[in-house]
């Protein structure tokens, strides 16, 4: 069975030292990838998704090359993966609810009945329910968060790609954050793989991210 | 010698290129609908809607306003100084091919690309600079689907429709003026009716979807053409709304010549 995240030979190429990241995200495990903002490394899930190109090398998600498939295949294939992306990408425009259902909406063929079964659900599993009528503007940031969260799960990924996810966060919020995108535990580890990027991880998170690196001057080293 | 020839070439070009680009983005919004998944029909439907409400239906005070005021105008002094010179029967071409014909369409589309090109552009482009289309993106949505495609379809529907209600105005504002100035009802609907042909009409309403068109796609266009600093928000509107009116007026033009 192919690995769910593979960044092989990935050009990142910002701060004049021109990184190159190999790496392997096993399945059922937190990985954390951090790095400076000039590191690059922030555009490792644009990468995956192929929402940019690298400057060199490829990214292999669930064993496919997003960057290689027709535009439309590349959509639709998107829909097998969450992603969370930095800031959290909510249409303003749109409630929380909305947010949410949009992706089942446009995606899927599921009944309005059974959409708004789904996210009652994600709702409350959330604690977003007293807000879920408002847009983001009228929310803190913290249930902005988890609203994003929320919609990139709304397909019950096995691989979730998080963007610098505890920003501004409580440790307590963060806290949350993580374990709903690990979707509990299985007899394998997290039931989802989940693949963190930003620039640090809050130091009572790392028991639960199993495997954790750090880009320093173009080089990927394991954290202890 | 050569470095201002380099540099008028190297303007031109850049336009060029950017037209180029505006086409591609024309025709590719354009086959969007072919497409348009099945469960995203439903939601770009509802996006529609709402659009043709803000782009159409509140629209609609200040084209009566607009249409009126100008055909009220123009009507009653054409009664009082063609009545003069004994040729009031030239008030039906007047109106038909000043107002119905021309004016009408223009006026509609310029109202229109000021009202909504602006905010199309602005929308779009805030859409991009707070990673929205990035987001959309991302969850296998592609945003010509969801954003620009309802605006598109919005803008036609709105053109169109709001012609034919400026049209309509127009004459019935016509005929208040040639009340107003002696002329009697039926009278004015013989000359109107004499001079109104089926290909005025239709040339009116081709006029309608053809303006409908550049406002559906130029400020999409130049609205998620921004990249990530809000200080090209302002300057999407701006370039959306001179490029809409520069491409109207030309069409317009160009239905003079051909007509």
């Amino acid at each position: 069975m192919a690995l769910p995240l593979v960044f092989d030979q990935v050009a990142l190429g910002h701060d004049g030292t021109r990184a190159v990241v190999s790496l392997d995200v096993p399945g059922h495990r937190a990985v954390c990838l951090l790095g400076d903002q000039t590191s690059g490394v922030g555009k490792l899930g644009r990468f995956a998704l192929a929402l940019e190109q690298p400057p060199g090398g490829r990214v292999l998600v669930l064993g496919e090359n997003l960057a290689a498939l027709p535009r439309r295949a590349a959509l639709a294939f998107r829909r097998r993966v969450g992603y969370l992306p930095a800031g959290d990408g909510l249409l303003q425009n749109l409630t929380l609810y909305d947010n949410m259902a949009l992706p089942l909406r446009f995606g899927s063929e599921r009944s309005e009945p059974d959409i708004d079964g789904r996210i009652s659900v994600m709702l409350a599993m959330l604690n977003l329910q007293h807000v879920a009528r408002l847009r983001p503007a009228g929310v803190n940031e913290e249930e902005r968060r988890r609203a994003a969260l929320a919609r990139a799960l709304a397909f019950d990924p096995e691989l979730v790609i998080l963007e610098q996810p505890f920003d501004g966060l409580t440790h307590r919020a963060a806290a949350q954050v993580l374990e709903i995108a690990r979707g509990g535990e299985s007899a394998e580890g997290a039931r989802r793989t989940v693949f963190i990027i930003g620039p640090s991880l809050p130091d009572m998170l790392r028991p639960r991210v199993e495997l954790r690196y750090r880009l320093v001057r173009g080089r990927l080293e394991p954290e202890a | 010698m050569v470095a201002p020839v380099a540099v008028i070439g190297s303007q031109v070009a850049r336009q060029v290129a950017r037209v180029g680009a505006l086409a591609r983005f024309s025709f590719s919004a354009f086959g969007a609908w072919r497409t348009l998944p099945a469960a995203g029909r439903r939601v770009a439907r509802r996006v529609l809607l709402n659009q043709v409400w803000f782009t159409a239906l509140q629209a609609v005070p200040l084209v009566i306003i607009l249409s009126s005021i100008l055909s009220f105008l123009v009507i009653s002094q054409a009664v009082r100084e063609l009545g003069r010179l004994g040729a009031t029967q030239l008030i039906g071409s007047l109106l038909v091919i000043a107002i119905v014909r021309e004016l009408g369409p223009l006026l509609t589309a310029l109202v229109v690309a000021g009202r909504s090109g602006t905010a199309i552009a602005a929308e779009l482009a805030t859409n991009k600079v707070m990673g929205e289309v990035d987001a959309l993106e991302g969850m296998g949505i592609d945003p010509v689907h969801y954003l620009v495609l309802p605006r598109f379809g919005a803008s036609i529907v709105a053109v169109f429709a709001l012609t034919i209600l400026f049209d309509a105005v127009a004459i019935a504002a016509g005929l208040l003026a040639a009340l107003a100035n002696g002329m009697s009802s039926g009278r004015y609907f013989d000359i109107v009716l004499q001079s109104l042909a089926f290909r005025d009409a239709g040339l009116t309403l081709v006029k309608g979807l053809v303006f409908g068109t550049i406002i559906g796609t130029v400020p999409s266009f130049h609205g998620l053409g921004v990249r990530r600093a809000a200080t090209e928000v302002p300057i999407a509107s701006s370039q959306a709304v001179v490029g809409s009116i520069l491409a109207i007026f030309l069409c317009s033009a160009l239905f003079v010549a051909v007509s």
